[in-house]
């Protein structure tokens, strides 16, 4: 058939792209750790997490929205959401690789975990139990995969998998969203509802990145998409996700409009945020143009707008991330006119070579496993 | 001293007492491989045991004791040594610099010539290494050259931190011998000549003062960086924790033209317009006078008790019974009646309330101290304006007084066997030697001043009095670091230089030999305290470890130039032998005057680091002057004695009216512009700013780099500007309101500009600032100096600041440039 | 029971920052890992400002967050109150470095703010991030506690000096400089303090200087409403150069 020529050479052109993004980024990565060891990053010890954190948690959290995408299905049983799920599985395991990657590349003893971990069980830490969860999650997927790949999708083993999998990603994210929640001495993070707060962000970039990969895998020609699939894509799909945004605007704007109304020291940084050109960018641009989009009937079912709001959508949460990441480490901590005004940053080219080399994993590996497996695959019945 | 100091002095003396020789190094007991250590052992020490040495800072002139740490014949920890006066086992930051100056990567290795003709900034010597033997006879080589076509006075030695008689103390001889009188030339004209001429102009005494601040009770300082650079910059802070927490607590008043460290610890600081304080003073001393509040007791007063000096009206002479003070009545008719608080406030800025508050503080406590140093003296009106500070001091009877200001006493120091006048040949005796010196001091040009580095290079640029041939260096190294600099360097260009500094500054870069020193920590030198608590204090450098490269102590190297000479010069240098003898023949003086710590020898000196006997022997006590017998402060002495010893003016009296100037009134007249009748009284004239621009310029010190031998100290760069955060180079700090005038903003490169030069620097802005005046640290924009120090930060101030001196102490005015700043 | 913990009094802190480059030479710190540092504030403008300043070690917390974070339990607590790092267990995440309200955190693989980097003109012996000629004595440094040239990529913090303190005499509760019995063992910036506005002792002791202190000049603590609990004390004084210890974490 057509498409499936179509696919493959869109998937050539994506592994090409992804495998040369992938060699280059981390070729430059690995030189400039060679000759300058951690110094080739620009963070300070005002601003120990850098863009590299970010693009973690940017990832991470894509592929645990893309597990919840895939739960609709598998976990919940709206069956409706079974033609996407083994592509949103797949893609929830290669973001989570990505997002390791970039995390790896980044702290300073990365293969130290393997025997800390487990021997200091620090059981009061949140990046403890995201590191245990998030572990648990990959392996889980891997497995779950496997069985779609083997078209188990259906036995005990198969569903615990899928079960198991939803609970270790909503911990992980929930823990994840601890790192952050629980630092009091940082008011810009600290929310006993970050955890929440990333729930709903994590299920925004599961959505966009499905939609936005189905249409590629589709070449966003919704006429070419099966029965299933096309009825999926131009019914609840995005609906699903006018509503995820929806729910995020709403975080956002309380969350910003808090800090900006709250005068507790520390939150002068949303002021800084709402002063900024890129704030202004990610929301109205990022995520309100995308929002109209789908909230009207019409728009909301054409491919073209379907790719142009889940890629800004996209775009706005790498955004979102950076800023979040960020602008809570910014008020210095004891620095007075070491420091006046507030602690800057600007990544560098090893941390800019990071997130290519995370988005290049990400393609070369999507593409990978478009050729490799079938990933419109569902269950037979 | 204080309870707390005598008393861990004590506790630390019977400790030592009873632990023998373990304590002896002044360690205590719990370090285990901590052990004894003479310099010999510590040079061969390879295990890892810790040794310490005994040795003296060399960060600033405060000459604190240290205790140096070397483990496995590697320095590794300096801390201040318990049993040093001045130190007390603590130290200053920079005191903690000295193990990356001592392994500084750009440190020379050993000697070298030059094998690049051209000089210039930018011209890459071409340093070549070459053996000491080769350095030492091309050096002798060209003075015995010199000496033989008899043009020795071309040889000029300029010196900056001196130490003692191992090594500045050497200079005066090798000049004798030699036949030069520019052998020596010292650097004090840009150091702090101004107070000195202040003191010696009032008082008599042309040295800087001791200071009995451990029992004061109000300070008044006039721009002293007392908590940021002021000598003894460690002692000053040990007293401020003493001050500030006693009973009664010492009262500070401020006097600056920007909110320092020191300004905001005060009680009050007042934010004086630059070259103003004489005014502040004056209006001060008014304020005393009209209200009463001098003390009777040091001072006099009216014959009849109902007198009183009221403001603008004159007085007879006669009506006052002065008792050991003179001309204060003709002080008063001439200058201040009419110095009110309202004259100083138009001058200083200052409001009237604050000029009274001041001054009835300060009147009405006892004891109460008045001090200053180089800020408000580096203008043209200097020495008047610190006569007028000094005569504070006199009004409340604090000279000589517990609580009060003193003077340092020397050490009892032995001499040689060998007398350099034996050594003398008739080239050196010949009446041809006494020819001008090339800074001109002692001309009808600077007839007051002591010295005159600052106009050296104009002089020989202009052959006045004569060409230089060759110029040596020791710590100094005025291409750098005086005033119109640049000057230095085209002078240096037909001059054959050589360089003593064991690192690559900017006179090395011009620098025909290189000769280099060894680093302090490196050396065995002797050094008699700079001026502390006036009783004698001495104290020494021994090696803590074997020299790291192959260089010499300077004093040897002198000695080893001087046994190359031909004749009886070169036998009196081998008689001498090298330094260590000239140390070890001072510890003799030691033997019949035991040191407090038991000091009596070179072998205990080595081991404890300082000699000192305590007390001081005067004291001054409700206007009667006494001499310590032994036991007490109970020898009244008569005004003879105190002439002699103490007040040592004309008159034997504090003079309000300076003999010293009287008898120069002429060149006083002429260079200053004081009228014949006012000539000799402190007084408050506007000085002559430099610079032509609207601005007015300081140039202080910071405390972690003050002498600027941490340049090249990355972690002292780290932390040099701390109030205004320069965390890798030196700031310019400007008013904001100044700034924006200016369209200058915060983190803005801009151009600082005066009538010799412009300078770049980094805007920063800092709002405790006047916003007629920038600050721009002093010591920064090397252009060499090792890779750290080189184009970092700003430019160097001393190419805008103008080489333009106080005719009388002939301190260069480096306070009194005015700059115009803009956006670069 | 001894709890180590240190006051210092602002009304006799001059600024010199003595502490911050004793520090720096007794732990064999890299410039700009200023363990100990001297904060400075200015507030107001001409004639009116005001400066201010405190010194600030790590606050050795009883409850310390960096601790609680570190995901390794590579960051500990001491039997005797001491917040220490095990190099061999620290993987440079660098979450401590976050959750440190005050500051006090250093990541050794960070970009040198002063060029060159020291560790390039000093280059590192196996593994150590650095190795100049003036380090501490190797039998003195303890990768185990965080004392010494530091190992690559790992975070650095005060040890209160650990390596001087733990050869403190047995039963000794205060440690101070003027005291030949203890002088070997008190930390680096207490010790060379010159306006001895650093105390250093046993908090679990009533007899203690510095308990003394803390009762009798209302010691206050940094951030106390954070909870973390520091084992560094604040007494302040008359001072205008004392900043308000209640809220400094202004910008």
């Amino acid at each position: 058939m057509n498409t499936t020529t179509n696919t493959a050479s869109a998937s050539n052109g994506m592994l090409a792209v992804g495998g040369i993004g992938l060699i280059v980024s981390l070729g430059i990565v690995l030189m400039k750790l060679m000759s300058e060891g951690h110094s080739a990053f620009a963070t300070t010890a005002n601003i120990p997490w850098g863009l590299p954190i970010s693009t973690y948690l940017f990832f991470v959290l894509a592929s645990t929205g893309l597990t919840f995408v895939a739960a609709l299905s598998m976990v919940f049983g709206i069956k409706g959401f079974y033609p996407i799920a083994k592509r949103s599985v797949w893609l929830a395991i290669i973001t989570l690789i990505a997002g390791f990657a970039a995390l790896g590349l980044e702290i300073g003893h990365p293969f130290r975990m393997i025997w800390t971990f487990p021997a200091g069980m620090q059981f009061r830490s949140p990046m403890f139990w995201m590191g245990v969860f998030y572990t648990a999650d990959l392996v889980l997927l891997l497995f779950k995969f496997q069985k779609m790949n083997a078209d188990d999708w259906d036995s005990g083993a198969s569903r615990q998998l899928g079960v198991a999998s939803f609970v270790a990603v909503v911990l992980a994210q929930g823990t994840l969203g601890s790192v952050f929640g629980m630092m009091a001495m940082r008011p810009f993070w600290y929310d006993g509802l970050v955890p929440v707060f990333f729930l709903v962000t994590a299920a925004l970039s599961g959505a966009a990145f499905v939609v936005l990969f189905i249409q590629i895998a589709y070449r966003g020609n919704t006429d070419s998409m099966p029965l299933d699939v096309k009825a999926l894509m131009t019914g609840a799909m995005p609906k699903v996700f006018a509503a995820v945004l929806g729910v995020y605007l709403v975080f956002t704007i309380a969350r910003t409009a808090t800090g900006l109304w709250s005068n507790l020291e520390g939150n002068e940084v949303f002021r800084v945020m709402y002063g900024s050109m890129l704030f202004h960018f990610e929301f109205w641009i990022g995520l309100v143009v995308p929002f109209f989009i789908l909230i009207n009937g019409n728009l909301r079912n054409q491919a073209t707008m379907q790719i142009l709001a889940s890629a800004l959508v996209i775009l706005a949460l790498f955004i979102g991330r950076y800023e979040f990441v960020i602008m809570g480490q910014m008020v210095p901590m004891f620095k007075g006119q070491w420091t006046p005004g507030l602690a800057s940053y600007m990544p560098g080219l090893a941390e800019w070579m990071l997130v290519v080399l995370a988005v290049s994993i990400t393609l070369f590996l999507y593409a990978l496993g478009a050729r490799m497996f079938d990933l419109s695959g569902k269950p037979k019945s | 001293m204080t309870l707390e100091f005598k008393t861990s002095r004590r506790r630390f003396l019977q400790a030592t007492g009873a632990t023998g020789a373990v304590a002896a190094t002044g360690i205590g007991l719990s370090g285990g491989t901590l052990a004894p250590a003479s310099a010999q052992q510590a040079a061969s020490a390879a295990g890892t045991a810790t040794v310490v040495n005994k040795n003296i800072c060399h960060q600033c002139p405060a000459r604190c004791g240290i205790d140096v740490y070397t483990t496995g014949g590697k320095v590794h920890a300096i801390y201040g040594n318990p049993d040093h006066p001045i130190a007390n086992g603590k130290l200053c930051p920079k005191g903690h610099l000295g193990t990356y100056i001592l392994y500084d990567p750009d440190r020379f290795k050993g000697p070298m010539k030059r094998t690049n003709p051209n000089k210039g900034r930018d011209q890459d010597p071409k340093f070549v290494p070459i053996s000491w033997d080769e350095a030492l006879n091309t050096v002798a080589a060209r003075l015995q050259a010199l000496r033989d076509k008899g043009e020795s006075h071309r040889f000029t030695l300029a010196f900056g931190r001196g130490w003692g008689a191992s090594c500045a103390g050497l200079l005066g001889t090798f000049g004798k011998l030699y036949g030069s009188p520019n052998i020596g030339l010292g650097h004090s004209s840009m150091c702090s000549d101004g107070s000195k001429k202040a003191k010696h102009a009032t008082d008599g005494n042309k040295d800087y003062n001791s200071y009995d601040y451990l029992n004061t009770n109000y300070i008044l300082n006039f721009g002293a960086g007392f908590l940021e650079a002021f000598r003894p910059y460690n002692n000053n802070l040990q007293v401020w924790g003493h001050l500030r927490t006693k009973s009664p607590r010492a009262r500070v008043t401020v006097v600056d033209v920007r909110l320092t460290t020191t300004g905001a610890a005060a009680d009050r600081l007042v934010m004086i317009k630059p070259a103003t304080d004489g005014a502040f003073a004056l209006a001060i001393a008014h304020v005393i006078l009209t209200e009463g509040l001098w003390e009777r007791d040091f001072v006099g007063d009216f014959a009849d008790p109902a007198m009183k000096f009221e403001a603008g009206k004159t007085l007879a002479a006669d009506s006052f019974k002065e008792k050991w003070v003179s001309g204060l009545i003709e002080w008063w008719n001439a200058v201040v009646k009419d110095a009110t608080p309202e004259w100083a406030s138009k001058i200083t800025t200052l409001t009237v309330k604050e000029i009274v508050t001041v001054a009835r503080e300060f009147g009405s406590t006892r004891p109460a101290m008045a001090l200053f140093e180089r800020g408000p003296t580096a203008h043209t009106n200097g020495v008047h304006t610190g006569m007028a500070i000094h005569a504070l001091n006199a009004l409340v009877g604090s000279l000589f007084a517990k609580g009060g200001l003193a003077y340092q006493m020397g050490p009892a120091y032995g001499s040689l066997d060998v007398k350099s006048d034996d050594f003398l040949d008739d080239y050196a005796k010949a009446p041809e030697r006494k020819k001008p010196r090339m800074d001109l001091v002692g001309s009808a040009e600077w007839p007051m001043a002591d010295n005159q580095l600052q106009g050296v290079a104009k002089h020989h640029l202009a052959g006045n009095p004569y060409k230089i041939d060759t110029m040596m260096f020791y710590l100094t190294s005025p291409i750098f670091s005086a005033p119109g600099c640049k000057d230095w360097e085209t002078a240096l260009k037909d001059i054959f230089v050589i360089d003593t500094s064991p690192f690559p500054g900017e006179t090395s870069v011009f620098a025909d030999l290189v000769l280099p020193d060894h680093t302090y920590l490196e050396r065995l030198q002797d050094a008699p305290t700079y001026p502390f608590q006036g009783y004698p204090l001495a104290q020494l450098r021994t090696p803590a470890v074997k020299p790291v490269h192959d260089t010499k102590v300077f004093g040897d190297i002198l000695i080893e130039i001087g046994k190359r000479m031909k004749g009886p010069m070169g036998d009196y240098y081998k008689a001498v032998g090298n330094t260590e003898n000239v140390v070890k023949a001072l510890a003799k003086g030691f033997e019949k005057s035991p040191g407090d710590n038991g000091v009596n020898s070179f072998e205990t000196w080595v081991q404890k680091g300082v000699w000192y006997k305590k007390p001081y022997h005067w004291r001054q006590v409700r206007g009667e002057f006494y001499e310590w017998d032994g036991t007490a402060y109970a020898k009244k002495m008569d005004a003879e004695e105190v002439k002699k010893k103490l007040l040592k003016t004309p008159s034997g009296k504090f003079e309000f009216k300076s003999g010293l100037m009287e008898a120069k009134a002429d060149f006083v007249t002429a260079k200053v512009g004081i009228p014949a009748e006012r000539v000799g009284f402190p007084q408050w004239f506007e000085a002559k700013h430099t610079g032509g621009g609207d601005l007015h310029v300081v140039t202080p010190k910071s405390s972690a780099h003050a002498e600027g031998r941490s340049a090249n100290t990355p972690w002292a760069i780290n932390i040099y500007q701390p109030t205004s955060g320069g965390r890798t180079q030196n700031l310019m700090e400007i008013h904001p309101e100044a700034a924006k005038k200016r369209n200058i903003a915060d983190g803005d490169k801009v151009r600082v500009k005066s009538s010799i030069g412009t300078i770049s620097a980094t805007a920063r802005y800092y709002a405790g600032l006047r916003p007629d005046t920038i600050v721009l640290p002093f010591g920064f924009g090397h252009w060499a100096y090792g890779r750290w120090a080189k184009g970092r930060g700003s430019g160097n101030v001393s190419e805008v600041t103008e080489n333009v001196s106080d005719p009388i102490s002939g301190l260069a005015c480096y306070y009194t440039g005015k700059v115009t700043v803009e956006k670069a | 029971m001894t709890k180590w913990g240190m006051v210092i009094d602002l009304e006799k802190c001059t600024g010199c920052q003595a502490c911050t480059a004793a520090c720096q030479m007794e732990n064999t710190r890299m410039p700009g890992e200023v363990w100990q540092d001297v904060i400075f504030y200015t507030e107001g403008t001409y004639p009116s400002a005001t400066l201010s300043w405190l010194p600030r070690p790590c606050m050795h917390c009883e409850e310390p967050s960096c601790m609680h974070v570190c995901p390794t339990k590579a960051t500990y607590k001491t039997g005797d109150g001491l917040v220490l790092v095990d190099w061999n267990r620290c993987i440079g995440c660098k979450y401590c470095m976050i959750a440190c309200p005050y500051g006090v955190r250093f990541y050794s693989g960070e970009r040198a703010e002063i060029q060159p980097d020291v560790r390039t003109v000093y280059p590192g012996e196996g593994d150590k991030v650095w190795s100049p000629p003036f380090q501490m004595p190797a039998d003195k440094q303890d990768r185990s506690r965080g004392v010494g040239v530091a190992p690559a990529n790992v975070v650095t913090k005060c040890t209160f000096c650990s390596h001087r303190i733990s050869k403190a005499p047995k039963d000794a509760s205060d440690l101070s400089g003027d005291n030949p019995a203890t002088r070997e063992s008190t930390p680096a910036c207490v010790l060379t303090c010159p306006p001895t506005a650093r105390y250093f002792g046993n908090l679990d002791d009533p007899n203690s200087e510095v308990s003394r202190l803390i009762a009798q000049k209302k010691g206050s603590r940094l951030l106390d409403h954070l909870g973390n609990r520091p084992q560094v004390y604040y007494v302040t004084g008359e001072g205008g150069s004392v900043p308000n210890v209640g809220s400094s974490r202004k910008a």
